[in-house]
């Protein structure tokens, strides 16, 4: 049993690598035998650009000190944005009040996309870090708030019965009934906000900041610079990768009665 | 209601001519339940017995407080019923297990929700998994369980928090034949090492003669009662002896008469 599932992950692992080689060699041969050597540069030298940056500097700081800019300020907005989503919604799908409460704010702030917001979120917090950790918690508040709304409601009837039936009061039907049920579409929302979240503290960083990855590709490219401007996109590509695999991993991790026990 | 009299209990359950009608899908009323008495004693094992789709869950929901009658009155320990409660224990026909919940968990939940100490709970959980047959299944999840397990797991759940009166909505309803013998003997030894009040719904008439001290057989939708029949053989019982043979023969056939 053990063997085989260690040699699939393999298989994943390989398969993985091998695309994403044969995509390497296909852009290092077109930039090498065709014209499109003169728009961007090969493979090797974005790669090359990538290692100088992690040890030397971009800017003021190397390339990691630029991810984890990026990341501390997406994990701030995130973790608020994401107890607040799950603490609202949660309360709107166990009581009828706060749903009709929250609801219609809810439903005219939420098809505002988080990048409307950065001008109003420079007025009120300036330039500093309280700007784009607000921005982050608007693109991470809604889907949180979302699903774990409609988690809570749609909580099967049949098991609240069962749990009234073994003696569960109003309080321990919400903490072992409501609340697991919900935790699966929780996730399913943390990780859209998740994503969110990354876009978004890139597109802050291009507006208006002096460090982070979002800012090395516009330095990039008031430079002209395309070197930077792709190892920029190709460490996006890598963090936002790993956070994924993370959140994929903690949702395994909690919601395993769900995944027959995989 | 403060006023109800408080009298002896002569009878764990009571049901007083009770109706049960639905809002049907068409407009109007879909009657489901139409003036059925129905009393059990204390210890009493009473099997409903009754064709498919005519209400025997519905029965089972009004008795145990998870729907409320349209007409009539259920009595349990002399006190009209109002809403579920932990002396009335139900076994789903669909489980109803808490997924996210391990076997212990699943049957250590009512005690737990009680307050009672972690050890203590555990110990008592530990004595109804071992009764079920699913020692060695304590840590796994209802995902990880077969149909069958399920259902023990269910009837472990209610046993482990131990109700003054069991009901039993069609239990073996989903398992193989094979299965099905089995779980019934386990069931008749687990209720005569710990006797309770059970009603046992069922739509299969051997495993009623095989289990109840008393059948009651339901009409088709609306149910109302047809017959009652006491069955005071000894147990265990023997399938193939001319009483269980002569019983069977006369239910089914004032089954077969009304269809
Ligand atoms: N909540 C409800 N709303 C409307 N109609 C209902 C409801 N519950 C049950 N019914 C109807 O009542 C009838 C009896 O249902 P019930 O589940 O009690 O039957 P049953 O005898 O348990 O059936 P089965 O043998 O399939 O378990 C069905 O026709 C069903 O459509
Ligand atoms: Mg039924």
């Amino acid at each position: 049993m053990m063997k085989i599932r260690l040699s699939r992950g393999m298989i994943d692992v390989l398969s993985g690598a091998a695309s994403i080689g044969c995509f390497l060699l296909l852009w290092l041969a077109l930039t090498r035998h065709t014209g499109l050597g003169e728009l961007i540069p090969g493979p090797d030298v974005v790669l090359a650009a990538l290692f100088k940056g992690l040890f030397g500097k971009v800017g003021r700081h190397g390339i990691l000190v630029h991810a984890g800019y990026s990341l501390a300020r997406v994990l701030a907005g995130f973790a608020i944005g994401g107890a607040a989503g799950v603490v609202i919604g949660l309360s709107m799908g166990w009581s009828r009040f706060a749903e009709a409460v929250f609801q219609p704010l809810y439903r005219v702030v939420r098809p505002i996309p988080p990048i409307a917001w950065i001008p109003i979120s420079i007025i009120w917090f300036g330039l500093g870090e309280s700007a784009k950790v607000f921005l982050i918690f608007l693109a991470s508040f809604a889907n949180v708030t979302l699903n774990a709304w409609s988690g809570a409601r749609d909580a099967d009837r049949q098991l609240i019965g069962a749990a009234r039936m073994l003696g569960a009061n109003q309080r321990q039907i919400f903490l072992t009934i409501v609340l697991p049920s919900a935790v699966p579409q929780i996730f399913a929302g943390l990780q859209v906000a998740m994503s969110n979240s990354w876009a978004t503290v890139l597109a802050a960083e291009m507006v208006r900041s002096s460090e982070g990855l979002g800012w090395m590709i516009v330095t990039g490219m008031s430079n002209n610079d395309i070197v930077q401007i792709l190892s920029g996109i190709v460490a996006i590509g890598v963090v936002g990768f790993v956070l994924s695999v993370a959140m994929r991993k903690a949702e395994a991790l909690l919601c395993r009665w769900n995944h027959g026990g995989r | 209601m403060s006023l109800e009299p408080r009298r002896p209990v002569e009878h764990v359950i009571e049901c007083e001519n009770i109706g049960k009608s639905f809002p049907a899908p068409g407009g109007g009323r879909r009657e489901v339940v139409r003036g059925i008495t129905l009393r059990a004693r204390e210890n009493e094992f009473l099997a409903l017995f009754g064709p498919g789709q005519c209400g025997k869950t519905t029965l089972i929901n009004l008795i145990a407080g998870l729907d409320s009658v349209t007409s009539g009155r259920v009595l349990v320990n002399g006190e009209t019923v109002r809403e579920p409660g932990p002396e009335r224990g139900v076994v789903f026909q669909s489980t109803a297990i808490f997924p996210w919940l391990t076997t212990m968990g699943n049957v250590e939940y009512g005690p737990r929700m009680a307050g009672m100490g972690r050890a203590e709970r555990r110990r008592k959980a530990q004595r109804y998994i071992d009764l079920v047959g699913l020692r060695g299944f304590e840590n796994a999840f209802p995902v990880q369980l077969s149909g069958g397990m399920k259902q023990r797991v269910g009837i472990a759940r209610v046993y482990c928090n131990e109700p003054r009166v069991m009901l039993m909505d069609e239990p073996f309803g989903a398992l193989d034949a094979q299965t099905r013998y089995l779980m019934q003997e386990e069931l008749r030894r687990v209720w005569e090492a710990e006797k309770r009040t059970v009603v046992f719904v069922t739509n299969n008439i051997e495993e009623a003669i095989y289990l109840a001290d008393r059948i009651v057989v339901l009409s088709n939708c609306p149910a109302t009662i047809k017959r009652e029949y006491a069955i005071d053989l000894p147990r265990p019982r023997n399938y193939v002896s001319p009483e269980f043979l002569g019983l069977r023969k006369e239910i089914t056939s004032i089954m077969d008469s009304t269809l």
